[in-house]
């Protein structure tokens, strides 16, 4: 028989009084329960239930994100629940009926009818009471507790639960979501690199604060660069707070990062994120701008899905909105073509990309805060520059949404910092130390000849490394290139025992080296063998 | 892997044109001297190589070619290099001398 608790019979005084059981009721929230985690502070709980109402079992089911099934959580007596990860659909059997109906329920005598969990029938239990977990109105769960004697529950056991079920949801609530916090935090720090990747000729520095109570939000930004040698940098907000979002921004991360394995137009690349989105997440929304640089750095390819335009400055003036028409955000509408706009990065230069955080503020128009960025945007260091916009928009207030700044620089002429480069001494190291020597050279204003002879000439003596320094265990192999004037002077250094070449061939890489620079120095002792390179700029015919 | 692209069609009977583009150095030129011996069969008469696609040409990618033309002279299949003058690897070839053995055009 089921009935509702309050149509129930006469107080049962029991053993305890009423105060006294109200006084125990208490024990649930001392302060010792405060400090536990929501599995033990459950497990706590529950045997202070137990012992209260004299029952044989306890039990917690938490409504699951989705918000159509029960998961039991903890128990007490009913292990398998949750060993077993019992799920319960909403509005079914007795704890859905509970969820459903938001009220407390009497089981008097379980039977088929009126349990669908077998775990409940098999364990022989015999009467169960349970009451919804309410948090602000909405239920997060129910409890119920069950006994292996029949008993018929009372009107005041069901307040009684109900209060300890109350406390137990706060606790809950309370504890989750500083539980999601800390996970959204955690994602957020672990998907966002705090140390962004060196890119010869350019610099690089970012920013991510969250919002308003520290709460993470799904701005991201992100700089990796491409098989092919030119870099891609994106920036994005994912619509929404919390966990959710930042587990979104997580997968939207991935997707932008494999898609630029197949296309490196950042306008195709959108629209094949946007298809991604549109097919496998249809709760989403995100804005994404997505910078594709050249290997030689002087332009960048930017397409937008529904983002505030980039600022760039160039040397010596102060910051101006690029053009940059925003295509509709990601994951709203089926867009059959994307647009990608070039964006001239010249030496001195810089672009700064970022979310809307950074220019909204709740009583002023976006425009005034787009013009407040322009105004602090200054060619300068990355690192800089960074910090006077931060300083500059956000200050000591708290934005109400998270942001997250991005700036990459063309550091002028002055600033040919050497490059240096240390990679596993493999051949497929090549490539790689070929790539960055192009972007390097290239900022430095040597031509496509100079660079030519300058990358090949080191790219044999690296070659040489490669082939003969190292044993089977293999070693690393040093390029170092400074700028004396306009000449260029290369080290590719080992510190392996270095064989001679063998075979016919071999002298073919000696020749070329001698007839693409102007000096070649081969210095050889016991800690290894360095090669000298140098060349002067600008003699070519 | 480094890039590179083998493309080899043939123009008339017994007469190959196979470009090449892309980069070779030492980690891929042994594949692409594989690639150029599998394509130019017994019944090849002649062959134009057009290296106007090359980035980047190494001393082991010359190596390579020279393997090449030293076998091709040997089956007495004709060779024939295409560089364009504004090929980024010209200078490489013309350095180690592999055109006073094959002869090379610009186009």
């Amino acid at each position: 028989m089921v009935r509702p608790a309050e149509s129930g019979a006469a107080t049962d005084a029991g053993p305890h009084t009423t105060g006294d059981r109200l006084r125990r009721i208490q024990t649930l929230t001392d302060t010792e329960l405060a400090r536990l985690g929501v599995d033990e502070m459950l497990a706590e709980v529950l045997e202070r239930v137990r012992d209260l109402l004299e029952v044989d079992t306890v039990a917690v089911l938490l409504l699951d994100p989705s918000a159509t099934f029960l998961v039991a959580t903890a128990t007490r007596g009913l292990e398998e629940e949750t060993s077993q990860g019992v799920r319960i659909p909403i509005g079914r059997g007795f704890a859905g009926r509970i969820a459903a109906e938001r009220r407390p329920v009497i089981i008097d005598e379980v039977d088929h009818s009126n349990v669908l969990n077998p775990i409940l029938r098999e364990k022989g239990i015999r009467s169960l009471l349970g009451v919804p977990l309410l948090v602000a109105g909405d239920v997060i769960g129910v409890l119920h507790v069950g006994v292996l004697v029949p008993r018929a529950f009372t009107p005041e056991d069901a307040e009684l639960l109900q209060l300890a079920a109350d406390r137990i949801a706060l606790a809950t609530q309370a504890r989750m979501t500083q539980a999601e916090r800390t996970a959204a935090a955690a994602l957020q720090r672990s998907l966002l690199p705090g140390q962004l990747p060196t890119v010869p000729g350019l610099e690089l520095a970012a920013r991510y604060v969250p919002g308003d109570g520290g709460e993470v939000g799904g701005d991201w930004y992100d700089v990796f660069d491409l098989p092919s040698g030119r870099l891609c940098v994106v920036v994005g907000d994912v619509v929404g707070r919390g966990l959710q979002a930042s587990v979104a921004m997580g997968r939207l991360r991935s997707a932008v990062r494999a898609y630029a394995l197949l296309t490196e137009d950042p306008a195709e690349l959108l629209r094949k994120l946007d298809v991604q989105v549109q097919h496998f997440e249809r709760d989403v929304m995100a804005t994404v701008l997505c910078a594709v640089v050249e290997v030689d750095q002087s332009v960048a390819w930017v397409a937008s899905a529904g983002h505030p335009p980039p600022v760039r400055s160039l040397a010596g003036e102060s910051g101006e909105l690029m053009d940059v028409e925003p295509d509709p955000p990601i994951g709203l509408t089926p867009v059959r073509r994307r647009r990608a706009r070039a964006v001239d990065l010249p030496v001195g230069s810089c672009l700064v990309l970022y979310t809307d955080g950074l220019v909204e503020r709740r009583s002023e128009s976006l425009d005034v805060g787009l013009a407040r960025l322009t105004e602090a945007v200054r060619p300068g260091p990355a690192e800089q520059l960074c910090a006077r916009i931060m300083g500059r928009l956000i200050g000591s207030r708290t934005s109400a949404d998270d942001v997250a700044l991005l700036v990459v620089a063309r550091p002028g002429d002055d600033g040919t910092a050497p490059l240096r480069l240390a990679e596993p001494a493999e051949p497929r190291s090549l490539r790689s130390v070929r790539q960055s020597l192009r972007a390097y050279l290239g900022s430095v204003g040597a031509t496509p000849e100079e660079i030519s002879d300058l990358v090949l000439a080191v790219g044999e003596a690296c070659a040489n490394v490669v082939e003969h320094a190292y044993g089977p265990g293999g070693g690393v192999l040093e390029v170092h290139l400074e700028m004396h004037g306009r000449r260029v002077r290369a080290t590719v250094r080992d510190t392996g025992a270095w064989r001679e070449a063998r075979g016919v061939n071999r002298g073919r890489g000696t020749t070329l080296m001698h007839g693409l620079v102007d000096e070649v120095h081969v210095d050889r002792d016991a800690t290894g063998t360095r090669v000298v390179l140098e060349k002067s700029l600008g003699r070519n015919s | 892997m480094t890039d590179v692209s083998v493309d080899a069609h043939e123009a008339e009977p017994g007469h190959w044109e196979i470009a090449v583009g892309g980069e070779v150095d030492l980690e891929n030129a042994a594949a692409v001297e594989q690639r150029l011996q599998d394509v130019i069969t017994n019944r090849a008469r002649s062959v134009v190589l057009d290296l106007g696609g090359l980035t980047y040409l190494d001393s082991a990618g010359l190596r390579s070619l020279f393997t090449l033309a030293n076998r091709l002279e040997l089956l007495q299949v004709g060779l024939e290099i295409v560089l364009p003058a504004d090929s980024p690897v010209r200078k490489a070839v013309l350095l180690v001398g592999l055109g006073e053995i094959v002869p090379i055009r610009e186009r």
